[in-house]
């Protein structure tokens, strides 16, 4: 088992930073120090996961644009050696909140999740460029439909309100002035393309894929005023002013610090409520100078700083942190030649909880924090964690059990089998509160306890314990 | 060879004309004039509903479909290839309950072969039953995907013959898909995680090795079907790079097929029942244009393009050499004749 001073502050990062580890891979972490393992987290270069051939013959519907896609993300999550990738893609895909409800071409969204992936530690104004030049998200907010003799100022809204600045940083003027430089940005046969995708329609052969045209006739390349400077200004031009403002750092500071750190009032709050630890906000949009926009300098900063050190337990789990960790943690996908397709009611499962992956409730993203606990959501979440960690022939749950046995032996306390569960399931410390009702829920299941306190360590009881910890509170944060 | 037609349209409807994720096709052969197509869909994995066969003419008459929502041993659940024998039975594989299920050509259920490995009969382990050919003798030749072997059994369905093992070799496989059997009895499987088509004779020797991995003319990414018709010609479904190649015997790449669909009598027909569809496609340029170095792979242009092949998985060619090309992603059939 992992000696528990190794346990802490790397458990901590690997929920954060990813969707917590099993045994083996605390035992592989363990071996190196904290900052060693921020810097492999953060080298995506040796990602590896489930082969796409495999995914696609075992389910022809993921090949497609049809149905199903949120599955091929789900098995990336599950299989992926290096989470912190696919945490980057879920944190963007929360801040630049596109939905397949409006665009109903899900292979096109699932193109943009591609794009986080590539470019989510990199600079900024990258980031925000190829966003804009993304079609998932120019027909989000409607940009094919913003012309030079007529601007649609949603893109140009947004880009401003929630992709970088926030509201009171700029002017309706601006905005004005930022949808004249994104006109002529769209996709190609936008006519058509954006009919099919109103319609929800599938024929002839099946939807087709969408990507950026630059339409130059439509562009409006005179003369703009923007944020106080004035220029020629194109879509380009626009970005690169916005990732210069110090508005823009202290939103992406927030955002940053909201996803891996703790918990913040939802983002159309953010200009009335100041920042949880505005120290840590000031720090991060420093780094944001610092290193030239890039956001992997930002992630290192905040993995290493004390603020990120000290907030353990001060984030809910989100239903995709919570499902998908589940997942990870049973080991039930670990045959990767035989992936069944239970996969899809995971998915559906984390919808229930509150966060169907490519469905953002708005373009605001999701609320998180407590606002993921209600009481119909806590009990899915439960339910969810306690069947999947209950079976002992996924083979994560009889790795926990056949180490717990190892650490523990046949007879120990109960306290001593919470604590060497917990462990396993990557939490830290059971509260008093929980200890107790363990105990008390064991004696309830007729274990008998000796005159020492000791009881019968067998498979049974490990599971008891495993179901009782994950039906905790401390299982539902990180 | 050069395109002929396209049939077909997707549908979204576990019933009905238009295709479902369609996956193998069969053609029973009751005389040039008659031949019936029967296509099997595969549905979405998380809903049997749309697992079906429909049969149709060459000209796009729908005649009827059977396979759905059954129970019992005549459910397809995971369905993967299918082929007819002399007598017009429909041998359909299910890699999820490792038989193969017969049909009349009516659709009639009339029992179900268990696949198992010879070498080891009471193993519980998946066999997972994938490509299915039958020969003139009516023997029946069908790969296992997770056992990697090829099995030969009787017209009544007992196994006769096995070879193979999991690998990279000679007579080794890695989750083989398609095959087929040419003129002479020779074998081809597509040797799908290995990316090449391997030929051996009728008993199982081993012939040659066609194809290796890569993306130029005569290599492979993926191969998922083979067919071989009375010309020597050696038809493979390129699935991985999205196209299909026409061999030699030799396996000299005569022919690199990458679709060229145009609309067909059903597609037709629903555009003229949607007219603001059908007029706003007329405006747009579905086939020239460049795109994006990042959406450049084989894949993606297969998604943006709509008359290229998109996930072109079965390939069988009829008496009279025409070949058939299935796609599940763009839910159609493309026919193309010898020019």
């Amino acid at each position: 088992m992992i000696p528990k001073k190794c346990n802490d502050l790397i458990t901590h990062l690997l929920r954060r930073a990813g969707f917590g580890a099993t045994i083996s891979e605390m035992e592989q972490y363990s071996r190196l120090e904290y900052k060693e393992i921020v810097d492999r987290l953060l080298d995506f270069r040796d990602s590896s996961y489930i082969a796409d051939d495999v995914i696609y013959r075992d389910h022809v519907d993921l090949h497609s644009s049809r149905s199903g896609l949120p599955a091929y993300w789900g098995y990336r999550i599950l299989s992926t050696n290096n989470p912190l990738e696919e945490k980057m893609a879920l944190f963007w895909h929360g801040v630049f909140a596109t939905g397949n409800s409006k665009l109903n071409n899900l292979r096109s969204l699932l193109n943009q999740i591609d794009m986080f992936r590539e470019y989510s530690l990199s600079k900024f104004d990258d980031i925000l460029l190829e966003l804009s030049k993304d079609p998932a998200m120019l027909i989000w907010l409607d940009n094919q439909d913003n012309h030079k003799d007529a601007i649609n100022e949603n893109y140009g809204r947004e880009i401003l309100e929630l992709f970088s600045m926030g509201v009171g940083n700029y002017s309706e003027d601006d905005i004005k002035e930022c949808s004249r430089a994104f006109t002529g940005w769209t996709i190609t046969n936008p006519e058509y393309m954006s009919l099919m995708s109103q319609k929800d329609s599938i024929w002839p052969y099946g939807r087709i894929v969408w990507h950026y045209n630059f339409d130059d006739v439509d562009h409006d390349s005179g003369e703009k005023v923007f944020l106080g400077e004035s220029g020629n200004f194109n879509g380009e031009d626009v970005v690169k002013i916005i990732c210069n403002q110090q508005a823009t750092a202290n939103f992406v500071a927030r955002h940053l610090y909201n996803f891996f750190v703790a918990d913040e009032v939802p983002v159309p709050q953010w200009g009335v409520t100041p920042p949880k630890d505005p120290e840590a906000i000031d720090e991060l949009a420093k780094a944001y100078f610092t290193y030239d926009h890039n956001i992997g300098s930002m992630i290192k900063v905040l993995f290493n700083s004390d603020f990120f050190k000290k907030s353990i337990g001060e984030k809910v789990k989100s239903p995709t942190e919570l499902v998908f960790g589940t997942l990870r943690l049973s080991g039930e996908y670990n045959d990767q030649s035989k992936i069944g397709s239970g996969i899809y009611g995971a998915l559906a499962e984390a919808g229930f909880m509150g966060q169907e992956l490519t469905n953002p409730p708005s373009v605001e993203g999701w609320h998180t924090g407590e606002e993921w606990i209600t009481s119909g959501a806590l009990v899915d979440r439960v339910n969810f964690a306690s069947s999947h960690l209950s079976d002992a022939k996924n083979e994560g749950v009889k790795e926990i059990i056949d180490k717990t046995i190892t650490e523990v032996g046949e007879r120990c306390t109960i306290e001593q089998l919470a604590n060497s569960c917990s462990y396993a399931l990557g939490i830290l410390e059971l509260s008093n509160e929980t200890s107790a009702g363990i105990t008390e829920l064991l004696e309830s299941e007729s274990v008998e306890i000796d005159r020492d306190g000791l009881i019968d360590i067998d498979e049974n009881t490990i599971i008891s314990t495993l179901k009782l910890i994950v039906s905790s509170r401390e299982y539902q944060i990180c | 060879m050069k395109f002929l037609k396209t049939i077909g349209i997707t549908s979204n409807q576990p019933v009905g004309r238009g295709f479902n994720f369609p996956y193998d096709l069969a053609i029973n052969h009751h005389g040039e004039s008659e031949l019936i197509l029967y296509m099997l869909n595969r549905g979405p994995s998380n809903s049997n509903g749309a697992t079906r066969i429909q049969y149709f003419t060459l000209n796009e008459k729908w005649l009827g479909e059977f396979g759905h929502n059954e129970v019992g041993l005549e459910r397809l659940s995971r369905p993967v290839a299918m082929a007819f024998n002399g007598n017009q039975i429909l041998f359909v594989t299910d890699e999820a309950s490792d038989e193969i299920k017969l049909f009349d050509s009516e659709g009639n259920f009339t029992r179900a072969i268990n696949v198992k490995d010879m070498n080891d009969p009471d193993s519980l382990e998946p066999v997972g039953p994938a490509g299915i050919t039958i020969d003139s003798h009516n023997n029946i030749f069908v790969v296992s995907r997770y056992g990697n072997f090829v099995q030969k059994l009787d017209e009544g369905g007992n196994p006769v013959d096995q070879w193979g093992s999991k690998g990279t070799g000679i007579s080794e496989f890695n989750m083989p898909w398609g095959l087929d059997v040419d003129s002479q009895g020779n074998v081809y499987v597509a040797d799908w995680r290995n990316d090449r088509i391997q030929k051996f004779d009728s008993k199982g020797n081993f012939i040659k090795i066609l194809g290796k991995t890569g993306s130029k003319p005569g290599e492979f990414n993926r191969p998922s079907s083979v067919s071989a018709n009375a010309l020597g010609q050696i038809a493979v479904a390129d699935w991985g790079n999205e196209r299909v190649q026409i061999l030699d015997a030799d396996g000299y790449c005569l022919q690199v097929l990458e679709g060229s669909s145009e609309l067909s009598l059903w597609s037709k027909e629903w555009l003229d029942a949607n007219l603001d569809e059908k007029n706003a496609r007329s405006r747009a340029n579905l086939k020239d244009f460049n795109l994006p170095k990042h959406l450049n792979s084989a894949y993606h242009r297969a998604s943006q393009i709509e008359h290229k092949f998109w996930g072109p998985v079965s390939v069988k060619f009829d008496l009279s050499d025409r070949l058939y090309v299935t796609e599940h992603s763009r839910h159609r059939l493309q026919v193309f004749e010898i020019e």
